[in-house]
């Protein structure tokens, strides 16, 4: 048995328990420390993901390491410290200073990392329903609040919905194989169907994808935005490298599969580009934008092959970064006095923060997949994989979709820049780990745009 | 000389960097025409030395860059590409000059110029398809603010329209670009976006059938042919003059050069399967787009229309599949991008004056501003084709060119060229003579109206005196321009 292969989450683990002995003897002034802790943490554990030997297995083959889900459990990392950074001055300002957060963060962190490094359904639906229930506690954490609680509940049952047909789908599986571990069977089984079926629900609702995705605007809305940053994106890094493995050693043993996943990844891109026209608030926009991602990253799972995956998970990756860098800007700006996120507060932003309203911007275009920024990137790999596996019909219509995309993104940036404001809210300060989070995600996406093979030929090389 | 394209490549984008971040009006003002010049200055030598009595591409530069996906920044000019830059480098330093008197936020304005123009080099000079396409949408967010933020009244739409619209073009291209990736994928077990790795694949009927309508859609935007034309009148009468003049004199022939750089050699089957096709859009483009010109009453929107016609002419003279045809159409890209510049600059300057483009406010000006009358009216002897000209060149081998397999087609493209001549000398009359008609007081306005200053005469002079040359002697160019047509067709 190597035990080195938990050393990342070992790391977490002592740091969850540090942050949680001291938030008991500390005030609510130490916070900001907090919170920088539980960054050094996430680093540390990110810094100890390159001394792990793999492939390894531990725990009777119930957790695996493989170059795929370290690099899986970098990137999470790694948006997770974005996000530490970007929330602790946010949660100060608003008067939330609560010691829990950051260990709250750390603890969903751990349960996507123990997710997607097991190969076994039972251990996914521990760690899936760790970084669940953490994450409910986390949208409700205004708990005075009308829209944070609607959120919080919305999301919990709906949330809950998916975990039991999770589970009731892995107990179909387990039925018809025999087995709970994941391993190539063809099985013309009705009752393995179901569970695949039930299993690609359950996850459709987790990226929230139509139709599951009822709990998506209100969530993000009502959840305080770094949470909203973190939601979007760092569960949705682990959701797809989870999916990528299922699909691989789990979906395709039933081969209709695609037709479902195809399905919802229509549906999600076209809905949710077109709905988020109607949207008003800045940051339910971005709700509906990432109800609209979640079409276009499922697009990839409907064939199996290196290209596309790699395509998705760099794509992902990126995706995130943007976001954190996007929601980052929404934290700075929330600080202001009476900012509610309403298109009319965007107004003008250009004369009062010209340097926020430009980044703003960048991740703006960044995710309508203007180059330099690297989500084109992501989405020529899809086009790819896709033209590769002969389903260029599926690429046109996301590319349709996202022509669609471009046009509310373009409404923000045209309220930013080529209006002039009445409402003036005043300056803003801007806490260094704010300016880190902005500047570091902007520099990544821009430079993983010129420069893709950093990342690109390591996921390449995992799989094959 | 490697390094000079590349330095005329890069230049403006350093510079933009350096005049975003000093923010002194001056300053600004200076370093933009002084690298104007330079970078029209390193076209010059570069068309000078070129040799085109040599088949192939020049001055090239490779240098690996992503190599598991093939990418590399290779960029090299044929003779299409260095008289096109040699035009665009030019056209951006009359619009520097021009744009002296600019007080609106110079700094963003000149920044946002001299990053268009590394795109626009970029586009004309990159030989791998990833830096193609860095290129092509990279001149997408500059123009977009440079429309938003300098235009007129309504500017948030025109800017809009022209990026949803740009964009969609650039989705497919990109799709385009997916498909043949992966056909050089499964030939030969590796990506490549390299121009050449691409050039000497044969592609199958079907896939070649697919990739031009692709490629097709991208181009066709750009151009605009019909029907995707609508973004193109409203932009061209939204964004300030220095804008209208790079949008009509380069952006448009990017998709012209897309065509003739990237769907003829690479689809030669799709490509004549398509002529039909191509052929009804451009002429209904010539004949419906001069129809609607005669129509105006805004300056700007007829010129806009204008463009839209002889970019028709361009797409029909491309894929006529003869030598003396593609010749006219490059001819005409290099031709047409001087003469719409100068026709812009003739209606910003009257803006400028008289704050309107509506030639009902005009009328009689030519007594009043006699050296603009000149010279707008040599803008307008360009612009219809007049012998000396170069577009007479142009349009002549053209249709020299097309008539030969395609009379009748060519025949129908001619009387867009006569009604070209109607609708730009009924502009003239409208707006520079009849002062019979003229209100009194409208008299009393236009004494006191200044004529050109040096900041407007200057550009006109490198346009038109361009144009002249190109007219009066045309055979280096043509034998330059011959260069890539013998590459294209292969003898």
């Amino acid at each position: 048995m190597i035990w080195n292969a938990i050393l990342p989450e070992a790391i977490l683990s002592v740091g969850i328990l540090t942050i949680f002995i001291l938030e008991l003897f500390l005030e609510k002034k130490h916070y900001k420390f907090l919170s920088i802790l539980a960054f050094i943490f996430v680093v540390l554990s990110g810094y100890s993901v390159f001394f792990v030997n793999y492939p390894a297995k531990l725990f009777f083959g119930g957790f695996s390491v493989d170059a795929l889900n370290l690099i899986g459990k970098l990137f999470i990392l790694a948006v997770t410290g974005f996000i530490l950074l970007s929330s602790y001055d946010y949660f100060s300002k608003k008067n939330s200073r609560y010691g829990e957060l950051p260990y709250l963060y750390l603890i969903a962190t751990l349960g996507l990392m123990v997710m997607i490094s097991s190969d076994n359904l039972a251990i996914i639906f521990t760690g899936l329903e760790l970084a669940s229930i953490t994450m409910y506690i986390l949208v409700g954490l205004f708990k005075k609040e009308y829209l944070s609680k609607e959120g919080a509940f919305k999301y919990l049952v709906i949330g809950t919905t998916g975990t039991s047909m999770y589970a009731l789908g892995s107990a179909l599986v387990y039925a018809s194989t025999g087995s709970m571990v994941l391993n190539p069977v063809k099985t013309e089984n009705t009752l393995f169907a179901l569970g695949i079926f039930l299993i690609i629900s359950a996850f459709a609702l987790k990226v929230s994808a139509v139709p599951f995705h009822f709990w998506t605007p209100d969530a993000y809305e009502g959840a305080p935005t770094p949470t909203t940053a973190y939601l979007s994106t760092v569960p949705k890094i682990g959701m797809y490298f989870l999916l990528v493995k299922l699909t691989i050693s789990l979906f395709s043993a039933f081969p209709d599969w695609k037709y479902i996943v195809m399905l919802i990844a229509v549906l999600s891109m076209f809905y949710g580009n077109i709905t988020a026209y109607a949207q008003k608030s800045v940051k339910r926009l971005l709700a509906y934008s990432s109800i609209a991602h979640a079409g276009y990253f499922l697009t990839a799972l409907t064939a199996v092959d290196k290209h596309l995956f790699s395509a998705l998970l760099f794509y992902v990756f990126v995706y995130a970064l943007a976001t954190v860098g996007a929601f980052s800007i929404l934290v700075i700006l929330e600080k202001k006095e009476g900012w509610t996120h309403h298109f009319l507060d965007f107004k003008g932003l250009k004369e009062e923060n010209p340097i926020l309203a430009s980044m703003f911007a960048l991740f703006l275009f960044a995710l309508i997949g203007i180059p330099p920024a690297a989500l084109f990137l992501g989405k020529l790999g899809i086009f790819f994989g896709l033209a590769k596996t002969g389903m260029l019909a599926l690429g046109i219509l996301f590319a349709i979709a996202s022509l669609i995309s471009a046009g509310y993104y373009l409404k923000v940036i045209v309220y930013m820049f080529l209006y002039s404001g009445e409402v003036r809210h005043g300056q803003v300060s801007v806490s260094a780990g704010e300016a880190f989070t902005v500047l570091g995600t902007a520099f990544l996406v821009v430079f993983f745009g010129l420069f893709p093979h950093v990342v690109l030929d390591f996921i390449l090389r995992a799989f094959s | 000389m490697e390094t000079l394209l590349n330095v005329a490549i890069f230049l403006p984008l350093v510079g933009a960097l350096f005049v975003a971040v000093i923010r002194s009006e001056l300053f600004a003002k200076v370093a933009s025409i002084f690298i104007g010049a330079v970078v029209a200055l390193i076209s010059l030598v570069l068309f000078l030395n070129f040799d085109f009595s040599k088949q192939g591409f020049q001055f090239e530069t490779y240098v690996p860059w992503i190599k598991t996906l093939g990418i590399g920044y290779h960029v090299g000019v044929d003779g299409m590409a260095i008289s096109l830059i040699l035009m665009t480098s030019i056209l951006f330093l009359g619009a520097y000059i021009w744009s002296w008197k600019i007080e609106d936020r110079p700094s963003l304005y000149f920044a946002l110029f001299l990053a268009l123009e590394t795109a626009c080099i970029g586009v004309f000079a990159a030989l791998d398809l990833f830096l193609f396409y860095l290129f092509w949408e990279g001149m997408l967010i500059p123009m977009y603010f440079i429309i938003g933020f300098w235009g007129h009244e309504r500017k948030v739409y025109a800017a809009n329209k022209f990026f949803l619209y740009t964009f969609f073009g650039s989705l497919f291209l990109l799709l385009g670009i997916a498909s043949i990736l992966v056909y050089g994928y499964f030939e030969t077990g590796k990506i490549s976006f390299d121009y050449f790795f691409h050039l000497n694949l044969d592609y199958p009927l079907w896939l070649e059938l697919i990739a031009f309508l692709l490629f097709g859609i991208g181009f066709a935007v750009k151009i605009p042919m019909w029907p995707f034309h609508t973004w193109l009148p409203d932009a061209h009468v939204e964004a300030p003059t220095a804008g209208s003049v790079i949008l009509a004199g380069v952006l448009l022939k990017m998709g012209t050069y897309g065509f003739v750089r990237f769907s003829l050699p690479f689809f030669p089957e799709a490509s004549k399967y398509y002529i039909p096709l191509v052929f009804t859009l451009s002429v209904v483009a010539v004949i419906y787009a001069a129809m609607m010109a005669i129509a105006q009453t805004h300056m700007k929107r007829l010129i806009a229309y204008s463009s839209i016609s002889h970019m028709g002419l361009v797409t029909l003279g491309t894929f006529a599949m003869s030598g003396d045809s593609l010749n006219g159409a490059i001819y005409l890209m290099i031709a047409h991008g001087l003469s719409s510049a100068a026709l812009f600059l003739g209606a910003g300057f009257i803006y400028d004056r008289i704050h309107s483009y509506h030639m009902d406010d005009l009328g009689g000006l030519a007594r009043y501003i006699p050296f603009f009358t000149f010279a707008f009216f040599l803008a307008i002897l360009a612009g219809i084709a007049f012998p000396g000209f170069a577009s007479f060149v142009s349009e002549f081998l053209i249709l020299l060119g097309t008539f030969k397999k395609f009379p009748v087609w060519a025949f129908i493209a001619g009387i867009g060229m006569v009604l070209g001549a109607a609708y730009s000398l009924y502009m003239f009359r409208k707006v520079m003579l009849e002062e019979e008609s003229i209100p009194e007081e409208r008299i009393e306005k236009w004494k006191k109206l200044k004529d050109l200053e040096l900041h407007h005469a200057i550009p006109f002079a490198l346009i038109i005196g361009m144009a002249l040359i190109m007219g009066i002697y045309p055979y280096p160019f043509v034998k330059i321009v011959e260069h890539t047509s013998k590459l294209v067709f292969g003898g």
